[in-house]
């Protein structure tokens, strides 16, 4: 049976429903929510791996991992602009996906957050659903938007060469947004008439459900002595979820957090010739869309596998010799130099990153304690779909303990996915072909 | 779920061990002669127990188990306290529980203070007394409560709406009972994610179901012709299509856009043909630059990219008549071992756009080519002799002309000059052409340094012939060709009779273009194309039901979002086929026969009273509430859901948008969305009628009950009729979706579809020959059901359930022509015949590497004669692997068994598992004389191998077996776990279709007839 205090409750928001508040957040959403600290997720993909120099060139120190393991691991030259983040950050090495191995390892980025067999997918499927949507799924009751999906290339690009990260639960993959100003105008600038038309949808919904609640309700009646077991656990979800789209309701009429843009520089497209202003910008609205808590769950793909899409030209642009797919295909000492380089220059931006959300005032903490971000690429160097180069940083109030570098030689990913998940407070038995969580690892 | 509902549904499942472990125990040691004692002496002893209770248990539990098992602490979950002498229903797993541990010694814990062996006699007796008293007390019926599983409500929704879409995908699967089942009340569970599904869902069914009648539909309807030179005016462009494509010449087909006559107005759809790019792909690399492409060359386009090559003969090749395909070979699609670029010989027709809904129509002008025969590598050259043989001398030019005095078969052998093998012979004989390789023929020495090669078998006309023929690029080297006439009654004669007359099975397929792999998925189901005449074949399908990403609408990648339409001659085994001749495919979607769709009518149904919104909105709702409800709907449902109407339509909705939002909540009620047989009381009561049809109907077809069955039901005639409705029901095409449940349930088909296979290990058993293999088992139980044959067969048979591939695993091929069809074939193999041999069973119950007897013996034991064991305990020391990494799975194995603790169960388990010994894990059988197949089962007889345990089974256990075969059915037919009564029952009552040789259909009857299925 549903609880007393539930229907109370849903009663209490039924009443303002409609009538627009200028509430702060706290009052308008209720104790509950705004006391529970936010547990979210960004998930940023690099392709084709990062640079792990051969031995004979003498360059060790342009290796992407670090080369001690544990407590005492040392940063790289290429990821030293993140050694301000020591002690909110861990190195992961050793991890890989089992069915990596056996697709096309240009397929790697498609596989990266849903670990999926593609080489074998379900009939009438390609993927499986994504790390991000997974998360999205359980936080959305929580925001504005499910998740927020970047990448580098708008769309979805084409099959097998996705250009997004980001799969649903049918496996579809989700068209990623690349425009900083599109992104804008859509997160912090909503317009009136999509807001109404949402607040209409969700209305009716909660009609509707209301209907079925009824006839649930008066069926339950006529059952007689029959048992009742499952009418109770349907009364319970359907409550549950008529709460829940109330909840998206109510997000309409809260007004968003008043911020500072002037950072911001929406001229700037994924065309420039600059990519680290590029990168700034989408990587500044992802920590503005968590500051505002407009949604918990970000993907972002920084660039594209194999020599797709324009992210390919960026070390170019950056004064580099070669292509990105080029670099990573370097035997030659120089070549594997300058790929070590555009880690580095990566490195800058996610660095910037997590420094943007470190300085952002969150419950308990800053909006790095309450966000996981997990940074890596779906293969070793590139097409080598093993020991893939994981970073994860903050989520320190979800109990991530960081200022390591683990190595868990040949586990599944997904483990490390299903690590992420519980730390996140998320019940799942499992994630993809996960066997269990990590064990001795930073969460 | 909550900690209550898992600590119930453990309990629950607890029980149903209880009550199995109550058939040991009152059978004593003779297995399965369980009998209950007579009810009249229960009553009495339960009271007795229910006195003791505070004399001899009570005290005992509060003094040893409390302190650690009470409300507050419930260490390990468990509480006594609130634990009765009355023994109840809800507690016997507990109970049970308790009894073990207590027994076992294993509680109290070693560090607590121990009862005395009186004290633990005084309560374990006192337990054991109690439990067999509840077990046989009279279950109280209330009814029944659950939801349709994932495959029922698709099936439902399906029939209900008219659609063929699939909508319930996203569902999360059903869990599985213990038994096995997903369609058990108890593991049928409900999260807010699934209600939110379940709203989704209805709100997508509805918009495809439900269309604006003032509206025009858009049709898209498009023909491809294919015949070399075809096209006089082909696209001059080079298409932009990245690495390894391969396509065929534009000049080679023709792209025409339609209009179908249609008995409603409508607005063709016209393809986009003009398009801006920015991006393509040359090789491995992007090619940036802003490019106009502007044909329907650009739009649609014939691709014939897979794994190259082709074993015999050529994948594809265009004629004037059109294009001539191969059986489409699959691949593994594994990188590093195969190609990834699909099969062999994979012609499918690019596009850029298709309808984003409704039904679509895929027509194939095909017919099978009078095609010859081509020789493998090592097969010789004919004797010729004037009065068989005509010759062809090519030495001066590539053209000829025969005369050909008798009708019949000829053998076509190519002479030419030495010098390396130089790529593809091609050959034309009047208008058919054939091309292949050029095998040397060892048989002819190479005298006058002439190389001899037997090419082909072809059937000819009397009278002149002309000749044409090539050889790689060029015929310089060729010489002369040699055809010789083929004694009608020789084996190639045979050989080539046979080939003539198998019909290449045409198969179309609906993807979306991938750079390595494929996503393309079967549209309907494959058809036999047995004639050379040309004939239209079509598919259908609806079209959300194939992969279909976005593409962003302002796109500018030339490859993005491009969709594939498949047409293959589908691969058995390899044998020699005459190929598949490909005339023309067209394109038809969305595919609508009338305006508005049925779909639409069924909904907004006939009525006098259109013209009154709200007469006419409460007989839509009517109709369809009860239609989704299975049985007339109330005064008070109608006028509720009328209420929503009044509702929507006061929020100026139009009559489409508020009709759909009653129909949003008929299809997330719990009326439609469960299985309700309402119950008013404790005793057994009959199900009404309604309810009756439906569970029928959900037991026998997976899904709601149809018109005739409605009628019955109405005329209160169907309990009368039952018998004729069972038979009717097995015969329906629909009874299908019961054997690929129940047996996918029953015998856990689903660890075959998970198992990892060794490729090195098992070439054999390939992705596509699991699908095969897959249905083994469920067509061997649907012959079975269908033809009412005796149980027997179901454990030995001298028959298979095979199709060629099939038959091809177990080396059978020879004995099948029946292409992707089941049909029974005599295996005369001591080995084959019945399931314990099949390769889905088998090498589902290995992990892919190694046979693994312990899980055949569990699956046996629990699966096939119903005496499951025991469940592990759950500290089951891990094998560990560093010190017995050297040893064999099976070493390992007899390691673990042999472990304190361990060995008992394995007695009831491994002896069943033995006799397999001899099978691999590829389920096949091989003959290692390492390898020890004797057993001693716990019975004491002894088998030597799997025949022997299969004639054990099929004579001396047959009972047993027909005891699993109806708890098993029963189980599934009634959605639940069955009462201690309810098994005792068909124990005792099933044994009497002994007599009758225990027949499938009968069995199936018996279960619905008894009270179990009849009663609530």
């Amino acid at each position: 049976m549903p609880s007393p205090t539930k229907l109370d409750r849903r009663a209490v928001l039924k009443g303002l429903a409609g009538v627009t508040l200028a509430l702060p957040l706290l009052e308008a959403m209720g104790k509950e929510v705004a006391e529970q600290t936010p547990r979210r997720f960004c998930a940023l993909y690099t392709a084709n791996g990062m640079s792990l120099p051969n031995k004979k060139h003498g360059i060790d120190e342009w290796s992407w991992f670090p080369v001690k393991e544990g407590k005492e691991f040392e940063f790289g030259r290429s990821t030293e602009p993140l050694r301000p983040f020591r002690e909110k950050l861990s190195f992961l090495s050793g991890l890989y996906h089992p069915n990596g191995p056996k697709a096309d390892p240009h397929l790697c980025s498609d596989m990266w957050l849903t670990g999926a067999p593609l080489h074998n997918p379900k009939p009438g499927t390609f993927n499986a659903v994504a790390l991000d949507q997974v998360v999205a799924q359980h936080t959305k009751q929580h925001c504005r938007q499910p998740s927020l999906v970047l990448s580098i290339d708008a769309g979805v690009g084409f099959l097998s060469r996705t250009g997004t990260i980001s799969y649903n639960s049918e496996g579809k993959p989700i068209p990623a947004e690349n425009n900083p100003r599109r992104v804008f105008d859509r997160l912090f600038r909503g317009d009136r008439s999509s807001l109404a038309q949402q607040r209409e949808e969700l209305q009716r919904r909660i009609r509707l459900i209301d209907a079925v609640l009824e006839s649930t309700r008066s069926l339950n009646k006529q059952l007689g002595q029959s048992d009742r077991e499952k009418m109770d656990q349907y009364l319970t979800s359907l409550n549950e979820v008529e709460s829940r789209l109330i909840a998206s309701e109510k997000w309409i009429d809260v007004p968003l957090k008043k911020q500072d843009f002037s950072q911001l520089d929406l001229e700037v497209t994924s065309e420039t010739d600059k990519p680290a202003d590029y990168y700034r910008n989408m990587f500044d609205l992802i920590a503005l869309a968590f500051d505002a808590d407009i949604t918990r769950s970000v993907a972002f793909m920084l660039n594209r596998e194999d020599g797709m899409g324009i992210s390919d030209t960026f070390p170019l642009k950056l004064g580099l010799g070669r292509t990105h797919h080029n670099l990573s295909h370097a035997e030659d000492k120089e070549g594997q130099l300058e790929f070590a380089k555009y880690d580095l220059f990566l490195s800058e931006q996610v660095a910037h990153f997590l420094g943007r959300l470190q300085e952002y005032k969150d419950l308990g903490g800053s909006v790095l304690d309450n966000t996981i971000v997990l940074f890596g690429s779906g293969a070793s160097t590139t097409h080598n779909p093993t020991n893939l180069p994981t970073l994860i940083a903050g989520g320190s109030n979800m109990g991530l303990k960081h200022g390591v570098h683990v190595r868990n030689a040949n586990t599944p990913m997904s483990n490390a996915y299903l690590s992420i998940l519980r730390s996140m407070k998320i019940e799942a038995s499992s994630f993809a072909d996960s066997t269990g969580v990590l064990s001795d690892s930073i969460f | 779920m909550t900690r209550r509902e898992m600590v119930q549904r453990s309990l629950l499942q607890g029980l149903a061990v209880a009550v199995l472990t109550a058939i040991h125990l009152t059978g004593g040691t003779a297995k399965g002669q369980a009998v209950p004692e007579a009810p009249a002496v229960q009553e009495h002893a339960k009271s007795a127990e229910e006195t003791d209770f505070p004399k001899q248990a009570q005290p005992l539990l509060k003094k040893y188990c409390l302190r650690c098992h009470n409300a507050d602490t419930m260490k390990s979950g468990i509480r006594v306290d609130h634990l009765t002498g009355a023994a109840e229903d809800r507690h016997l797993a507990l109970w049970n529980g308790i009894l073990k541990q207590v027994s076992a010694e294993a509680m109290p814990p070693e560090d607590e203070p121990q009862p005395t062996a009186e004290e633990r006699k005084a309560l374990t007796d006192w337990i054991g007394r109690a439990l067999l008293a509840a077990r046989s007390r009279p279950t109280p019926r209330n009814g029944a409560v659950r939801r349709l599983t994932v495959p029922q409500y698709r099936n439902t929704l399906r029939d209900l709406l008219g659609l063929q879409e699939d909508f319930a995908d996203v569902l999360p699967p059903d869990g599985l009972s213990k038994d096995g089942f997903t369609n058990h009340e108890q593991s049928l569970t409900l999260s807010p994610l699934q209600i939110e599904a379940y709203f989704d869902i209805a709100e997508k069914a509805l918009d495809a179901a439900i269309v604006d009648e003032t509206s025009r539909p858009v049709i898209q309807n498009f023909r491809l012709e294919l015949g070399s030179k075809i096209n006089p005016e082909p696209c001059p462009d080079t298409l932009v299509l990245g690495a390894l494509n391969e396509l065929l010449s534009n000049a080679d087909f023709v792209v025409q856009e339609l209009k179908p006559k249609k008995p409603f107005e409508y607005t063709p759809f016209r393809m986009r043909t003009a398009y801006d790019f920015i991006e393509g792909y040359a090789g491995n690399d992007t090619v940036r630059g802003w490019k106009r492409f502007d044909s329907i060359y650009h739009s649609v386009f014939a691709c014939v990219r897979g794994t190259p090559g082709y074993p015999k003969g050529q994948a594809q090749q265009v004629i004037p008549a059109g294009l001539l395909l191969r059986p489409a070979i699959p691949s593994p699609e594994i990188f590093g071992q195969s190609n990834t670029y699909g099969p062999m010989a994979n012609f499918k027709i690019s596009l850029r756009e298709l309808p984003q809904e409704g039904n679509f129509r895929v027509t194939v002008k095909a017919a099978r080519y009078d095609d010859a025969l081509l020789l493998n590598p090592g097969e010789k050259i004919r004797e010729a002799t004037a009065e068989t043989a005509t010759a062809a001398d090519l030495a001066a030019s590539a053209d000829a002309k025969l005369s050909i005095d008798k009708a019949g078969l000829y053998q076509i052998d190519v002479f030419c000059a030495p010098g390396e093998p130089q790529g593809l012979f091609f050959l034309q004989l009047g208008e058919r052409e054939f091309t292949g390789h050029l095998f040397e023929s060892k048989q002819g020495d190479a005298k006058d340094a002439e190389h001899a090669a037997a090419f082909a078998i072809v059937r000819l006309p009397a009278g002149e012939l002309k000749l044409s023929a090539r050889y790689g690029n060029s015929s310089r080297r060729l010489k002369r060709i040699v055809l010789s006439r083929v004694a009608q009654d020789s084996e190639f004669a045979k050989r080539f009779v046979a080939f003539e007359k198998r019909p290449p099975l045409l198969g179309v397929h609906l993807g979306l273009r991938r750079d390595c792999g494929s996503t393309l998925t079967p549209v309907g189901d494959i058809q036999t194309v047995s004639t050379g005449d040309l004939r239209d074949y079509v598919f259908e399908g609806a079209i959300r039901d194939f992969p279909s990403p976005d593409v962003e609408r302002d796109n500018v990648n030339y490859l993005a979002g491009i969709r594939e339409i498949g047409v293959r001659s589908e691969y058995t085994d390899g044998r020699d086929m005459p190929r598949l001749l490909v005339r023309s495919i067209e394109f038809e979607g969305p595919y609508f026969t009338a305006w508005p769709p049925a779909s639409h009518r069924q909904i907004f149904i006939e009525s006098p009273h259109r013209d009154e919104p709200a007469a006419y909105a409460s007989e839509m709702i009517r109709s369809f509430a009860s239609r989704a409800f299975r049985r007339p709907v109330t005064a008070a449902e109608e006028k509720a859901l009328l209420v929503v109407w009044q509702t929507s339509i006061a929020k100026k909705r139009t009559l489409e948008q508020s009709i759909k939002d009653v129909l949003l909540v008929v299809l997330t009620s719990p009326q439609f969305l469960f299985m309700i047989e309402n119950s008013t009381g404790p005793q057994a009561e009959d199900l009404d009628p309604y309810e009756l049809a439906s569970k029928l109907s959900y037991f026998l077809w997976n899904t709601a009950p149809d018109e005739r069955l409605w009628e019955l039901a109405a005329k209160n005639k169907l309990h009368e009729s039952l018998d004729a409705e069972i038979e009717r029901m097995i015969r329906d095409p629909r009874f299908g979706q019961f054997t690929q449940e129940f047996a996918s349930q029953w015998l856990s088909l689903d660890k075959f579809d998970v198992v990892l296979v060794d490729a090195g290990r098992y070439p054999k058993l390939t992705r596509d020959a699991k699908t095969q293999l897959r249905q083994e088992p469920v067509q061997t139980l649907r012959h079975l059901i269908e033809q009412n044959l005796p149980l027997r067969n179901l454990v030995q048979a001298d028959f298979v359930m095979a199709n060629e591939v099939v038959a091809d695993y177990y080396n059978l091929a020879d004995r099948t022509e029946s292409g992707l069809h089941f049909v029974p074939i005599k295996h005369e193999n001591k080995n084959l015949g019945g399931i314990l041999s099949q390769a889905a069973i088998l090498a589902g119950l290995s992990d892919g590497r190694e046979a693994n007897p312990t899980k055949r013996g569990a699956w046996l034991a629990r699966k096939i004669i119903a005496e499951p064991p025991d469940d592990p305990p759950p500290n089951v020391p891990q094998l560990k692997d560093d010190d017995v990494s050297k040893l064999t799975l099976r070493q390992k194995l007899e390691r673990h068994r042999n472990q304190e603790g361990c060995a008992k169960c394995h007695a009831s388990i491994d002896p069943w598992g033995i006799p397999f010994q001899k099978f691999d894990a590829g389920g096949l059988f091989k003959p290692d004389p390492e390898m020890d197949s004797r057993s001693t089962l716990p019975d004491g007889t002894e088998v030597a191998d799997l025949t022997g345990l299969k004639a054990y089974l099929a004579e001396k256990r047959i009972d047993q077996v027909a005891f699993s075969f109806l708890k098993h059915s029963a189980n599934y037919a009634a959605g639940r776990s069955l009462t201690y009564n309810e098994l005792v029952f068909l124990r005792e009552e099933g044994v009497k279709l002994r007599a009758v040789d225990y027949r499938l259909q009968d069995m199936l009857r018996f279960v619905i007839h008894s009270d179990l299925f009849l009663k609530k």
